[in-house]
């Protein structure tokens, strides 16, 4: 075979790759919408927090953020939630699930290139991420008259960031979770108490020692990074660098401890 | 190249067990063999290396002609080999036809997703959900997804672990039919009556090596060996009075043991037809699958215990 050849088939073998992902990113999406569970644990949660949350306080000022309304607040806190449930909790229940029921194994030995399974959930996980971003700023906006990103490059940056970061700490979760039993509850405590701890639910108070502590952890991070993207606190630059080197820095080590722990099969007993 | 499957002094170990040591065995294109043996004795194991989803410590083995072990050739063969896994591993709310699309994708030359539905007997059931399928059904899709790539060669592990008993005859229809077509199946499993009904050629594994292997039908000389002759004596007739020396008489009914079935068959079958007698439940059956297996394996934990003793 000449190397002219050899180029020609190499590139057929790459588009044949894209068309894999393209056809794999579809079975995905389907597999998100068709299995309920996570399609309400990330979309439905957010937007019926964000509807409850609205009609309830949405319109008392805080004054810790120049006195925006509360609802301007949720909007993009919500957005992250989004974010975060579709990386880290969904992804971490979906590949424990797949790992324990020989699904992973099945992948593996079919002719799907690992890297093309990797990006299509990532692209996947994205879709689902912008789905719920969109629905949330359109019941923000025409809801409860919630102002759009001051930035929109900069709230989609901080998606991107926060996908990739947190899908890689659902990875590493679900290489540590033994069993299917134990995905769902181990990482829904793990992510609830983030969450709690993050100020999602409430506005946590400068200088106080849980906002302290939860500098160190990425949740709040991406929360600021959002906000920021909004411009909540009033006057602040819609950029939040440090606080995405925070994310990504999470990513980078969880990434690290996927690599060292991924497995492909289930746990024989 | 006649050989789907070539395995030379194959090693493989998880820390000090040693899963599989030191076996060989080759598959002929077409044919259907077995790896037989207890929960243990290394069937995945073997199995897992051939798929080139585990490493091998040693010896050679090629696959379709190329090393599993070797990541260039992994694609390659992943195009042509089908896996059906212990685990019943298919999406529980994708329909059928979903589930089979979606594989079928993965392959260069799939087969049409009708004639894959209509192969494993769900016709009927193309737009059900996965989740509604009986047991049975689930593993034919199962291994329906394991044929959909068109494979040369494909691996069955422990295929009918877990089904009901008429489950497991469709499937082993199936299982006949895919090697009719010309796919080459290596398959594991621990019921002997599977390895008979199927397997052209089967190896016994037993603690990671292979106890014995041959044709199935002559495996341990059974074909060749003594077959018991078994009845019940006419009443009134003494053991003295019977035309062949019985082995062993136990509640009743006489054992006869030969090497020469016909000529011992045929003198007591004269003699009840002159004496005008019936012979009840008169039987032939020689050494079955399971005698062979278990004598074998027997065989082998002796040796061990002695070593460790």
């Amino acid at each position: 075979m000449s190397s002219t050849d050899n180029d020609v088939m190499t590139r057929k073998l790459w588009l044949h790759d894209v068309r894999l992902v393209i056809h794999q990113v579809k079975y995905e999406q389907l597999f998100f919408w068709l299995n309920r569970v996570g399609a309400i644990f990330t979309v439905g949660f957010s937007v019926v927090f964000l509807v409850m949350l609205g009609a309830g306080s949405g319109n008392q000022r805080v004054a810790s953020l120049g006195g925006i309304r509360l609802v301007q607040y949720y909007v993009p806190g919500f957005v992250a939630y989004g974010v975060m449930a579709a990386g880290f909790t969904t992804l971490a229940i979906t590949l424990v699930v797949r790992r324990e029921t020989g699904l992973l194994k099945r992948l593996r030995l079919s002719p799907l290139p690992s890297w093309v399974l990797i990006a299509s959930i990532f692209i996947s996980t994205t879709i689902v991420a912008l789905v719920q971003t969109i629905l949330l700023l359109v019941i923000g906006r025409f809801g409860y008259h919630v102002n759009f990103p001051s930035s929109w490059l900069a709230m989609l940056i901080a998606i991107l960031v926060g996908i990739v970061s947190f899908s890689a700490m659902g990875v590493a979760i679900s290489a540590v979770v033994p069993n299917q039993e134990a995905a769902g509850p181990v990482t829904s405590i793990v992510f609830f108490v983030l969450l709690f701890l993050a100020g999602l639910w409430f506005p946590l108070p400068p200088g106080s020692g849980l906002a302290k502590f939860s500098n160190y952890l990425p949740v709040r991070h991406l929360i600021i990074a959002m906000d920021r993207s909004f411009q909540i606190p009033k006057g602040v630059s819609p950029w939040a660098w440090h606080d995405l080197l925070v994310v990504a820095l999470w990513g980078v080590g969880a990434t690290l401890v996927s690599l060292r722990r991924f497995r492909w099969s289930p746990r024989r007993v | 190249m006649t050989q789907a499957l070539r395995v030379d002094g194959l090693r493989k170990s998880y820390g000090a067990l040693k899963a599989v040591d030191d076996i060989s065995f080759d598959v002929e294109r077409g044919e259907i063999f077995a790896l037989l043996g207890p929960n243990g004795a290394g069937k995945t194991t073997s199995i897992e290396v051939l798929e080139g989803f585990l490493k091998r410590d040693g010896g050679g083995v090629e696959v379709l002609g190329v090393d599993p072990g070797d990541r260039r050739h992994l694609r390659w063969l992943r195009d042509r080999i089908g896996v059906v896994l212990q685990e019943l591993a298919v999406e529980s709310f994708f329909t059928v036809r979903q589930v089979l699309e979606r594989n079928a994708g993965f392959y260069p030359n799939p087969r049409p997703i009708d004639q894959v539905i209509e192969l494993v007997g769900l016709s009927d059931k193309g737009d059900a959900k996965v989740k509604r399928l009986s047991g049975g059904q689930q593993r034919r899709l199962d291994i329906g997804l394991g044929i959909v790539g068109n494979p040369e060669l494909l691996f069955l592990d422990e295929p009918t672990t877990g089904l009901d008993p008429a489950a497991r005859r469709t499937t082993w229809d199936l299982i006949r039919l895919l090697s009719s077509e010309g796919t080459t199946v290596l398959m594991s499993s621990h019921y002997m009556d599977e390895v008979e009904a199927l397997a052209h050629r089967v190896a016994v594994l037993s603690r990671g090596h292979i106890a014995a292997q041959g044709p199935t039908a002559s495996l341990g000389g059974r074909n060749e060996g003594e077959v018991t002759i078994r009845f019940l004596p006419p009443p009134g007739v003494e053991m003295a009075d019977l035309p062949i020396t019985p082995s062993r008489v136990e509640g009743g009914v006489v054992e006869v043991k030969s090497r020469d079935e016909v000529a011992a068959l045929h003198t007591l079958t004269g003699w009840a037809i002159d004496h005008d007698v019936a012979l009840a439940g008169l039987s032939v059956t020689r050494e079955t699958l399971e005698d062979i297996y278990l004598a074998l394996t027997r065989r082998d934990r002796d040796e061990s215990e002695g070593r460790s003793s």
